[in-house]
């Protein structure tokens, strides 16, 4: 489905988007991911396609706010009712309760939404806004009002549900764990929509700094590029010369931006790019381990699985050679 | 109580104090989210000036409400009635001199309902008809009500206004609250104590409905 919308109010904001699947719509907040989805659903006034013209209770889209919005004077089913008005009264209930049942929850039918966990109250409005038969779902922070430990836990069967269903939807998020596991990807900036493909495609080769950056990228330096070679290009960084793949837009003598991720910093073993350096600030995230490899004066921040660690066993303070595959450093006009 | 004047003017006082309310629902519940829930120029103005009874002497509303509904005031003038010393001169008055208590409760019940619940229902196809009856109003009730209670137990004990604009006319405009004056007046203190005593069981009682309303439309909030 294409989505063409231009609002002026709160945000100015035109775009063009393509929605696949299960998208999201990555972007830090201000940048009027929120305004999109309420234009989208009617809430705001703007031009666009699809939908245009037509009032909020005519539009075919299922739409969850941040928090859900379930009505808190209403059972479950009831809130699923709501959206089956059409039909007489013994249909509405025994529809609401197939579709808490599609969403794995219908032994929760009778309890109020102060009685369900955040997780729970999400499954009985994401019911709901099916229930309306939406040519397109639209979720705002889906994860964010979830607990961070167990968010993979509650919202990845949820996720599979969704993408089960085959229903184009669009999510606004800014969390990168939701982005990776997505269909498409789509990334809004306060300069537009910069990128959108695949999440493996945005990952790895963030079109620009600004991309690269919201992505999760943390190493990033500028460069120059001083010769190409075949399928290889040398580029002088702070960290020294570096040989990276090439990409086709790439001339001997050009600015350049050079980014690698954290997680890609140990990856494989190989003769090129090496870097001697000492390790520094060691600190766990969870069930990974985050440093930094002082290079001359320059930080290469890292990212280890466990076992890696154990492997490893790094201690700040210790002097540590990495090589930076070539294949992961990824380059991008200055 | 033996005093068949007496129930006369409370049955008058009931009266006013009904209609006066229902009214009340009627102006306040649409000003109530304006003011709740819209921005525009001059909000700040009819804020103040709703809320002006609160301040300004009964006497005061009810002398410009003489003048304004009087024999030869404006109204009396252009459209060739007149309200003043009659039953719609109480209510009148009332409506104006309560209309603070009636909204500032419609407000804040307003103004605690989360929008994202309004939104939601109308991207659920509710057009405006179903989102108040089966949103908005369902939520909201008991503050609706408690706003409506305190504004109908302020109309039972309004003095300075209803004695100017009604004048005091026993078996017309005389309510419980100048009776009460009245008897004291004439120094019939028994027939004053009872008034007054019923009065204040009666206000005890709303007053005490609308503090377990405030508790019961707390619990309801998320």
């Amino acid at each position: 489905m294409e989505i063409a919308y231009a609002l002026k109010h709160p945000v100015r904001l035109e775009l063009k988007l393509q929605v696949e699947g299960f998208t999201v719509l990555l972007g830090e907040s201000g940048v009027g991911k929120t305004s999109l989805l309420k234009a989208i659903a009617g809430l705001i006034p703007a031009n666009g396609e699809p939908f245009a013209g037509l009032k909020a209770e005519k539009r075919p889209v299922g739409y969850l706010p941040q928090h859900f919005a379930l009505f808190p004077h209403l059972r479950a089913w009831q809130n699923v009712a709501f959206s089956l008005a059409h039909l007489p009264g013994p249909d509405r209930k025994r529809k609401a309760l197939a579709y808490l049942e599609l969403m794995g929850i219908a032994e929760l039918a009778e309890r109020y939404p102060r009685q369900m966990s955040g997780g729970q109250q999400q499954r009985v409005a994401l019911a709901r806004a099916l229930a309306r038969e939406p040519q397109i779902l639209l979720l705002d922070e889906p994860t964010s009002a979830l607990d961070l430990a167990t968010r993979e836990e509650v919202f990845g069967g949820v996720l599979e549900r969704l993408k089960a269903l085959a229903l184009p939807t669009l999510a606004a998020s800014h969390d990168l764990w939701l982005a990776q596991r997505a269909h498409r990807v789509a990334v809004l900036t306060r300069h537009g929509l910069l990128q959108q493909g695949s999440p493996e495609a945005v990952f790895a080769r963030p079109k620009n700094l600004e991309v690269a950056r919201l992505v999760g990228y943390r190493n990033l330096w500028a460069g120059v590029v001083l010769w190409l070679e075949g399928e290889w290009a040398w580029v002088q960084t702070p960290l020294g010369v570096l040989q990276v793949a090439r990409p086709d837009w790439v001339q001997a003598g050009q600015k350049v931006w050079l980014g690698i991720r954290s997680e890609e910093v140990f990856t494989l073993d190989t003769q090129k790019n090496r870097l001697l350096g000492r390790i520094s600030q060691l600190s766990w995230q969870g069930l990974r381990l985050r440093g930094q490899l002082m290079v001359g004066g320059v930080a290469l921040d890292f990212l280890l699985p466990r076992h890696r660690q154990l492997q490893l066993g790094l201690s700040e303070g210790l002097e540590l050679e990495v090589a930076l595959e070539p294949r992961l450093l990824h380059l991008m006009p200055a | 109580m033996d005093d068949p004047v007496f129930w006369q003017t409370l049955r008058l006082t009931l009266e006013v104090s009904l209609v006066t309310t229902l009214i009340l629902l009627f102006l306040g519940l649409p000003l109530g989210w304006v003011l709740a829930h819209k921005r525009f120029w001059g909000k700040r103005v009819l804020e103040s000036i709703v809320l002006l009874p609160l301040t300004l002497p009964p006497t005061v509303l009810g002398f410009y409400l003489l003048l304004l509904l009087g024999q030869n005031g404006p109204i009396a003038q252009t459209f060739g009635f007149t309200w003043a010393f009659r039953f719609e001169g109480l209510v009148v008055g009332s409506v104006l001199f309560s209309l603070p208590f009636a909204l500032n409760g419609y407000r804040e019940a307003f103004r605690s309902l989360d929008l994202d619940l309004i939104q939601t229902a109308r991207t659920l196809g509710a057009g405006w008809r179903r989102v108040w009856l089966e949103v908005i109003l369902p939520i909201t009730w008991p503050g609706i009500l408690s706003g409506s209670i305190l504004a109908f137990a302020h109309t039972l004990g309004e003095f300075g206004v209803v004695l100017m604009i009604g004048g005091n006319i026993p078996g017309k405009t005389q309510l419980v609250s100048i009776y009460i004056y009245d008897q004291v007046q004439a120094l019939q203190f028994d027939r004053a104590a009872e008034a007054a005593g019923l009065l204040l069981a009666v206000s005890f009682v709303l007053v005490y409905l609308v503090r377990t309303l405030e508790d019961v439309w707390r619990s309801r909030m998320p």
